[in-house]
């Protein structure tokens, strides 16, 4: 949920990486940390196997500047994708402000996305939330693989954007994506602030 | 029933003891302890386990060596503590009037038991 | 000890709490990692860290203990060789918090959990109801800010 400091005119939001195990979320976070000055970003915190393989979560907070006359920052968190981390994807999603569902391209993949995508929605469920009211982007990453072993961005559109909601191509690894990805969650999880509407804002306020 | 219970209840008997406990002095927590209904077992040991760790690091510091006996005076009792080898420390809570002598000879019994 | 907080009820407990448990850092943070006091940081970014791993570490021992027989452990103490990290829960009016806190031999486990207690009465008595009205956050206008400060953010590298 926001934190919303109307003293110190201070926002800070929660934004989890979603998405089947390997699709892309911790090089998202990585890509993101690499190109962004030193003085807008913090440590990022990476809880993974010895293999890469994210075993909690990784932690990215950004400065995003000044919204509005509010510093906004906003704490980018990712999942581990596989199966059974089922339980410490919950414990990630809770408190989430905006999910992104970076889902793999690879057609062979397709089965797993739909899974996470379906975890997604249960998981948010036995929070109490309605999925529907959650900010959300997708990303459909590795659209820089070979074109046979990949979805297109509107059969992948087809398969798992019922809702609607803003969709991205993109290549993590390189960058392409990334970038208009966090624009966009950023957008709609502020424009759900500015409406008034985002529950659970923690109010500081000086008298 | 732990491995302290009858030495506790042995320094209990003592006329005008209140309470008496064995804590760590690292954690200042129960080890086990011989309380009365009512009394905060918990403060008393993390505060005592504390007061005895600072007179020990003060005796050390002044190289007076080891701290023997350890007694505060209250207005409405005192605290007397030993302490050896191990990290735990005896604490007994006596009322005003309680012979402080007896109290000390069977906290060193205790002690000795202990060690 | 600087202390930083987002709400200001909540800076008297905490330093009574930090004096009295001769605390070393203590954060106060809300469950999904965001930050709502610190003592004895330097660095915002490592608050942020700290709150991240915090929430995290408490959410875990939770679950954990509703697995292991249906009740979330509620506690957490980490003993390290120089310092030891103590992570409970607090309830207050504004809703639920966890407090870290991290001590030296200058302290004890069993001095920081009695203050501990304190705090949390502390809190539950300072803290005011939450606003019966919320107001809007920020200018329905915030794109041009938002586009502007992102392209600032990754405008030098984006390809």
């Amino acid at each position: 949920m926001s934190l919303v400091n109307y003293a110190t005119r201070e926002i800070t939001c929660k934004i989890v990486y979603y998405g089947p195990g390997r699709s892309g979320k911790t090089t998202n976070l990585h890509y993101i940390y690499g190109q962004v000055p030193d003085d807008r970003k913090g440590r990022m915190v990476s809880l993974a196997t010895q293999t890469d393989r994210t075993l909690f979560f990784d932690f990215l907070p950004l400065d995003l500047g000044s919204i509005s006359g509010f510093t906004t920052k906003f704490q980018l968190y990712t999942v581990p994708g596989q199966v059974y981390y089922q339980a410490t994807r919950k414990l990630v999603l809770q408190g989430a402000d905006g999910v992104v569902f970076v889902a793999d391209s690879q057609a062979r993949q397709l089965g797993e996305n739909i899974e996470s995508f379906q975890d997604l929605h249960a998981n948010l469920a036995e929070q109490g939330i309605d999925a529907r009211t959650v900010p959300l982007v997708l990303q459909y990453n590795k659209q820089d693989l070979p074109r046979d072993l990949i979805l297109t961005t509107a059969e992948l559109s087809d398969a798992i954007n019922f809702r609607g909601v803003p969709e991205f191509p993109a290549d993590a690894l390189h960058g392409p994506g990334v970038f208009e990805t966090l624009r966009s969650i950023a957008e709609v999880v502020l424009k759900r602030l500015s409406a008034g509407t985002s529950a659970g804002v923690v109010a500081g306020a000086r008298g | 029933m732990s491995p302290f219970t009858s030495m506790l209840e042995s320094l209990t008997r003592q006329r005008g003891v209140r309470a008496s406990l064995i804590v760590s002095e690292n954690d200042g927590l129960i080890v086990d302890s011989n309380l009365r209904f009512g009394q905060d077992g918990d403060r008393i040991a993390a505060l005592a386990a504390s007061m005895y760790r600072k007179a020990r690091l003060s005796a050390g510091a002044a190289r007076l060596g080891a701290v023997s006996f350890l007694q505060l005076d209250a207005e409405r009792g005192r605290i007397c503590a030993v302490g050896g080898r191990s990290d735990l420390v005896i604490v007994v809570v006596a009322d005003p009037a309680a012979n402080v002598g007896l109290i000390r000879v069977e906290l060193f019994r205790a002690l000795e038991s202990l060690e | 000890m600087n202390i930083a907080t987002v709400e200001p009820w909540v800076e008297a407990p905490l330093r009574r709490f930090v004096d009295d448990a001769r605390a070393r850092l203590a954060l106060l943070l809300h469950p999904s990692g965001q930050v709502i006091a610190q003592a004895g940081f330097t660095r915002e970014v490592d608050v942020m860290s700290a709150c991240a791993l915090a929430a995290a570490s408490h959410a875990t021992a939770g679950e954990l203990g509703r697995r292991v027989d249906g009740h979330a452990f509620r506690s957490l103490h980490y003993a390290g060789p120089d310092r030891q990290l103590f992570l409970s829960p607090v309830e207050t009016a504004r809703g639920a918090y966890i407090c870290l806190t991290v001590f030296n031999a200058e302290s004890s486990l069993g001095l920081v959990r009695i203050y501990f207690e304190e705090l949390c009465n502390d809190l539950a008595a300072a803290a005011p109801p939450l606003p019966a009205i919320r107001q809007p956050t920020i200018a329905a206008d915030f794109e041009l800010d938002l586009n502007r400060n992102l392209a600032a953010l990754f405008g030098r590298h984006h390809p």
